[in-house]
């Protein structure tokens, strides 16, 4: 290789410092390969712990691997026939579309309600933010279980606090009532107790993004006689765009997978409805020992997200240096 | 069942006849270890150090290792392990899970060992949860099922002289309990949460029917059958004549009923006999107070046929000790340790001799029941029904809640067995 490495730096003339060229020639290869052998350590570990794993699934996907197969150690292609049966499966569509509009439903309404705390810690007095931060904070750490079993008891049909405090307020339909008797209303507690623990996390998130608005456009807006609306559209939202688009991007991937919570509230009942297609990947992988085909629901899924967040990825990969704003 | 296993007792092996399964390699001198996983709660240790101790003496060079397993989490700690180069020797499995078990052929076929194992003493149902295919893959270890759990102290002061013997006599218990005791509001003469379906298998039973119908390696779910509504509708009468506040939407573990129980207002439950146990951690006149008695029958003077938990005994088909393990087995299903079994309070499972359980009443009551046990259909996927979901409880909260009538509720649950028979 050569070693008289070429680069553009600008001769005679003293640059100010550009940020690319600003290193001394002599560096050389040696110290132009360090950044990479820096990163190796990282990369590698990502490829054995993640790529590894996420090839093997998608082999396995096109594997026959129930506990059988596993413990003689078979290999059995079946090609295609564990999508086959998936997408001919009524089930599988149903409860697709219904982790998709659980998904959305529950990302719009974590960023919204994170959102509206992040802008009225903006405008509370330091004692009140501080309480209501410490009250966030708390709830970002109970142990999702924890908080799993809390609502469970809250919304218990005979014992819980719900129940008796509505029938306290006059509303006496509400004495045993059951709110895991459908699906609907089951996923609606699953939604708000996953609301409950994610919204800490974007609502600090966003808060950071409103304090890098600079005051003086704050006091420019307000000296223009700009109203609260329009400050918030031409001042605020301009400085949490981009962290708006990440957070949304970063919850519904979560949102996505959630799996425990939807498990431990009823299993994904009453008769399945609250079903969805991680505890469908459960239920077929874990339960059943059909490794195959579950490994066909878990490559089905990533699709299903991708093409879920592609817009995202989409900005992603045509800004420079993973900008989206 | 892992319900049933979960918190069951004793194990052990036999030493009776002594040993005379080591003939095949323990001579040659090298040293061998005997890999052994029970369950939580299944072995008292007294129980299985004297057999593993027996076990060594009788087979030279031969060191058992012995290992508890909890049954939290056990269907993938078995997979992986049975999947592995070295798997145990001997492992117990939930008598549900032991067909799912047999079908992927993971097992070691004991057909030709059943007589030398106690065969011709083995528990019917447990027998047939082992077989697949017309062989036998695992053997009984024990078997335990519900009964109805009471405060005898209650039952007095109600008036209430002899416990029940049929469902008549039942409902007049639960009526007479509710008017010595109605005027608390919090007293339960039943505690009966909407989907105890052990129970209403036993109801079922009762009726003469089941659940499901067995041709061949087939099964078909038959729970939309007039013997399964009737079932149903004794049921919602045991409810509704109780006015439990269980919830109608949750089985008996949440929350827990023993728990409860154990709080001293009510009268009854239907559960196992160690639940009297958790019972009276927090309250030890519970235990005095308490006896019990098999669920009666729609037919005065009869037993319900009741729903056999229990747990096999199998040895993984990668075995490298096979030989060593069948010796172990026939020690443990012997005499002597399943003697024991029944002395710590459980149904052994290779002994038709029961007289050990009759000293306590709550393990009487048991024992008297379990002559007419009854286990779930022997499928490969009844494991996956209880890992996962399952229909008949949600049958149970939809009729009893009244969000689906009868017809709607059984067929829907007949639709659901069949399409998890078959998947």
């Amino acid at each position: 290789m050569t070693t008289t490495v070429q680069r553009a730096v600008p001769a005679g003339t003293s640059p100010p410092a550009p940020p690319r060229a600003g290193r001394p020639r002599r560096g050389g290869i040696g110290e132009r390969t360090v950044p990479y052998l820096l990163l190796l350590p990282a990369v590698a570990t990502i490829l054995v712990l993640l790529g590894w794993p996420a090839l093997q699934v998608i082999g396995i996907s096109f594997r026959r691997l129930n506990l059988g197969e596993l413990v003689r150690g078979e290999v059995v292609w079946v090609g295609l026939d564990n999508y086959v049966e998936i997408l001919n499966d009524p089930e599988f569509w149903t409860i697709t579309l219904r982790t998709v509009v659980f998904t959305t439903t529950l990302v719009a309404a974590t960023v919204l309600t994170g959102l509206m705390i992040a802008i009225l810690l903006r405008h509370v007095s330091p004692r009140v933010r501080i309480a209501i931060q410490v009250c966030l904070v708390l709830a970002w750490a109970v142990p999702i279980l924890a908080a799993t079993t809390m609502f469970q008891w809250i919304f218990d049909q005979q014992y819980g606090i719900l129940n008796k405090t509505l029938v306290a307020l006059g509303f006496d339909s509400f004495a045993g009532y059951s709110w895991f008797s459908s699906g609907a209303s089951t996923l609606t507690v699953v939604g708000l107790l996953i609301l409950w623990q994610a919204v800490p996390f974007v609502c600090f998130t966003l808060y950071a993004g409103l304090l890098t608005a600079p005051k003086e456009l704050y006091e420019a807006s307000s000296i223009d006689g700009a109203s609260p609306w329009q400050t918030f559209a031409t001042v605020s939202w301009p400085a949490i765009r981009p962290l708006v688009t990440l957070v949304a991007f970063l919850s519904v991937i979560w949102d996505f997978k959630v799996f425990a919570q939807v498990w431990a509230i009823r299993q994904g009942g009453p008769d399945g409805e609250s079903t969805t297609l991680p505890v469908l990947l459960y239920l077929r992988g874990i339960a059943s020992r059909e490794f195959g085909i579950s490994s066909a629901v878990a490559v089905l899924m990533i699709l299903v997200l991708l093409v879920i967040t592609a817009r995202y990825l989409q900005l992603l990969l045509r800004s420079r240096e993973g900008d989206v704003s | 069942m892992v319900g049933t296993a979960a918190i069951a007792l004793a194990a052990a092996g036999c030493a009776g006849s002594g040993g005379s399964g080591s003939d095949e390699g323990a001579s040659s001198g090298e040293p061998r270890t005997l890999t052994v996983w029970l369950m939580s709660g299944s072995a008292p240790e007294d129980l299985t150090n004297q057999l593993n101790e027996e076990f060594e003496a009788a087979n030279e060079n031969v060191t058992v290792k012995y290992e508890v397993q909890e049954w939290n989490g056990i269907q993938d700690k078995l997979t992986t392990a049975l999947a592995s180069q070295d798997p145990p020797d001997i492992i117990e499995l939930g008598n549900t899970q032991a067909p799912s078990f047999a079908e992927e052929g993971v097992l070691t076929d004991l057909t030709g060992d059943v007589d030398s194992l106690s065969g011709d003493q083995w528990l019917a149902s447990l027998k047939a949860s082992g077989e697949w295919d017309g062989k036998q893959y695992s053997a009984p270890f024990y078997a335990a099922n519900r009964e109805v759990l009471y405060r005898t102290d209650m039952f007095t002061q109600a008036g209430i002289t002899t416990p029940p013997t049929s469902r008549q006599e039942w409902l007049d218990a639960i009526t007479k309990l509710k008017t010595t005791f109605g005027s608390d509001p919090a007293f339960q003469p039943l505690y009966m949460p909407g989907q105890n379906w052990y129970a209403l298998l036993s109801f079922i039973y009762d009726e003469g029917g089941d659940i499901a119908e067995k041709n061949g390696n087939e099964f078909k779910a038959t729970v939309n059958s007039p013997e399964v509504k009737s079932a149903l509708e004794f049921y919602k009468q045991l409810v509704d004549a109780s006015g439990t506040t269980a919830p109608k939407d949750a089985d008996e573990s949440t929350p827990e009923q023993a728990g409860l129980y154990g709080q001293g207002k009510i009268a009854m439950m239907i559960g196992l006999p160690w639940e009297v146990g958790t019972a009276a951690e927090g309250n030890p006149d519970i235990k005095t107070n308490t006896s019990g008695f098999p669920i009666p029958s729609k037919n005065a003077g009869e037993n319900a046929p009741v729903f056999q938990g229990g747990s096999n005994l199998a040895i993984p088909v990668n075995s490298k000790n096979s030989e060593l393990a069948k010796a172990y087995l026939k020690l443990m299903l012997g005499e002597k340790y399943q003697g024991m079994l029944a002395a710590a309070g459980m149904v052994p499972g290779a002994s038709t001799d029961l007289s050990a359980l009759d000293a306590d009443p709550v393990s009487k009551a048991m024992a008297e029941a379990s002559q007419n046990g009854k286990a779930v259909p022997a499928t490969p996927k009844w494991a996956t029904i209880e890992a996962g979901q399952n229909p008949l409880k949600d049958m149970l909260t939809a009729y009893l809640t009244g969000a689906k009538d009868i017809d709607t509720a059984t067929n829907d649950a007949n639709t659901a067995l069949d399409a998890a028979f078959t998947g």
